[in-house]
């Protein structure tokens, strides 16, 4: 049972009696939660949080107005949605009784639990959610820029790149090469790139079917792998060529100027260029010092909190989250069992040993959807599938089944924006 | 101090029995990414909140078994076992349909 300490403690982060016990509240300032991204992770983090206890002061920083999501982005290349079907505001969110402080976090400082924000001001915190998102690695493709991202765009964070890329496609003549480099894992939406060379063919062969795509990959094997091949095979033979790493496919190079992306095997030529790079976690998990060598976060299993800085609990595709991939449904889950757990621990409680589940849905075709799923819970100090669960949808099926995916595909991403953004 | 104590003490259960109420079995807040817990628009995936708890408890279980067909619940059922569904199952219940 809690001592007297916590009694005294509790009560103060619940918020309670402040007109009794304002020094202390202010001295000991518990209940103070900062939340930093207002993406998928860190904005369902900042609601939940709320609605499971509304005596917490949550501030989500967040220095966009709008939030431009990138599942169902690459329906925007397809020219199957307006971008602005993909943005969100902070207006529900803050209907929900989160502060919303308009600005990024420059540092923090995990010793005196504060993070300055880029007016200068400073939000001191009892624990924070950091949910940065990826940042790109510069360095990884010589040649791969942010100015060549001008040229030949990553489109990987939605928004400007992805408008960009459609236009790139709209305007190049029929008959011309789109080539996708994909990355090596991990990297966030492992389904993404095949997601997206499928939607781009479905664009190419109503409005310029004599173009072909190519997808020059730094693996050997991919998300749906069968499923998506099956699907090109039927649905745009000839038009789509993977070539993996052991035959070539990783880009080791590229040059702007002339479209050109160069591999150990050869130089290939594209009338649009499509480069994903490698990714590492969001700048600011890097300067919180919560990510190590490998780029990305450790976290233990239960409620996300960094190995190596505690108080500060890390989401979504920032985080290395064991066998669950970086998806905006992986980021939702972590961020509602990361919110319970934490106010668990602030009432000094013990979190519950937590069950996730992640779906990644994709588009092969505008009625045409497929389906990754898995279920997850710690295991030996990681996030581990639970065995015998999960797995993709089926190769072989019957009537509208794969139609039947791609309604349950938008109305998944409804939902969970109806749910986060709402 | 006392005069302190005696707040910050009933806080403690209002918070314990707030929370308490409030947060999801194991599972739970994984299911409310594709099953909403407020009203969508547009949406041809079932309302399960503020179902009888039983009926959820049934379709979890012949979704496991393979009894009913399904897109993505077999896969998803099959990471649960029965103690869990019944939580899971008792915690959307009680939810507002
Ligand atoms: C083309 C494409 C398709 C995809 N399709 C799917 C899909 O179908 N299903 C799916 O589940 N996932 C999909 N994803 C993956 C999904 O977008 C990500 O996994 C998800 O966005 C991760 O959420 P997050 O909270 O970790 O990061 P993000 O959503 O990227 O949010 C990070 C936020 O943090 C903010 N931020 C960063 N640094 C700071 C700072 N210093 N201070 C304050 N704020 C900061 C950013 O502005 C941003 O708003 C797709 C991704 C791509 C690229
Ligand atoms: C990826 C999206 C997704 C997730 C996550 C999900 N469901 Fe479902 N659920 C569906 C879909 C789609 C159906 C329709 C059956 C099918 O095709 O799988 C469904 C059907 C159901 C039904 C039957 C309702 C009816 O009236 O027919 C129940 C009950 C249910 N789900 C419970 C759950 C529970 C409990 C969880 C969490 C453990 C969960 N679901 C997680 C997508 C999801």
């Amino acid at each position: 049972m809690a001592t007297r300490r916590t009694f005294l403690k509790l009560g103060v982060a619940a918020g309670l009696a402040p007109a009794l016990a304002p020094s202390i509240a202010s001295a000991q300032g518990a209940g103070r939660v900062v939340v930093v991204g207002g993406g998928f992770g860190g904005a369902t983090a900042a609601r939940t949080l709320k609605a499971l206890e509304p005596r917490l002061a949550v501030t989500l920083v967040e220095p966009n107005a709008t939030y431009t999501a990138c599942p169902f982005s690459n329906n925007v290349l397809a020219n199957l949605r307006s971008i602005d079907r993909q943005q969100f505001g902070y207006d529900g969110v803050t209907k929900a009784g989160v502060t919303v402080a308009q600005r990024s976090a420059t540092a923090i400082d995990a010793s005196a639990k504060s993070v300055t924000l880029s007016d200068g001001s400073t939000l001191a915190y009892d624990r924070l959610v950091l949910s940065p998102g990826i940042d790109f690695d510069w360095n990884a493709i010589p040649g791969y820029g942010e100015a060549a991202a001008q040229i030949m765009p990553h489109a990987w964070k939605a928004g400007a790149q992805t408008v960009l890329l459609r236009q790139q496609l709209q305007s190049m003549d029929d008959g011309g090469v789109v080539v996708i480099a994909a990355p090596a894992n991990p990297y966030r939406c492992p389904p993404g790139p095949y997601e997206r060379a499928s939607l781009i063919a479905y664009w190419l062969k109503i409005w310029k079917p004599k173009s072909k795509l190519l997808i020059l990959d730094s693996k050997d094997a991919f998300s749906k792998q069968r499923l998506f091949q099956n699907a090109w095979a039927q649905l745009y033979p000839g038009m789509i060529d993977w070539v993996p790493l052991s035959k070539g496919g990783k880009v080791t190079s590229v040059d702007p100027s002339t479209l050109t992306l160069v591999t150990d095997f050869g130089r290939h030529k594209a009338a649009v260029a499509n480069v994903i790079p490698p990714q590492k976690a969001g700048a600011i998990a890097h300067q919180a010092g919560v990510a190590d060598r490998t780029g990305w976060c450790p976290v233990e299993p239960v409620a996300f909190e960094s190995t190596l800085q505690p108080g500060i609990h890390v989401l979504g595709d920032a985080a290395i989250m064991g066998a669950m991939p970086k998806s905006a449904f992986a980021a939702n889950a972590q961020a509602k069992v990361c919110a319970a757990a934490i106010v668990d621990l602030l009432a000094g409680r013990k979190p519950q040993d937590p069950i996730l589940i992640n779906t990644c849905y994709s588009l092969v075709a505008a009625d045409y959807g497929i389906s990754v799923a898995g279920v997850y819970r710690p295991d030996k100090g990681v996030l581990a599938d639970v065995p015998g669960a999960g797995g993709v949808s089926p190769l072989e099926v019957v009537g509208g089944f794969r139609g039947q995916e791609a309604l349950y595909a938008s109305s998944w991403f409804r939902t969970i924006t109806a749910e986060v953004y709402g | 101090m006392r005069l302190m104590v005696l707040p910050a003490l009933a806080g403690l259960f209002l918070l314990a029995g707030a929370a308490e109420a409030a947060e999801p079995p194991p599972g739970a807040s994984s299911c409310t990414g594709c099953h909403a817990p407020m009203k969508v628009a547009d949406t041809v995936i079932p309302r399960i909140a503020g179902r009888k708890a039983s009926d959820i408890v049934q379709f979890m279980r012949e979704y496991r078994s393979g009894a009913w067909p399904s897109s993505v619940m077999g896969r998803i059922a099959k990471g649960f076992d029965d103690a869990q569904i019944n939580a899971i199952a008792a915690w959307f219940a009680a939810q507002p349909e």
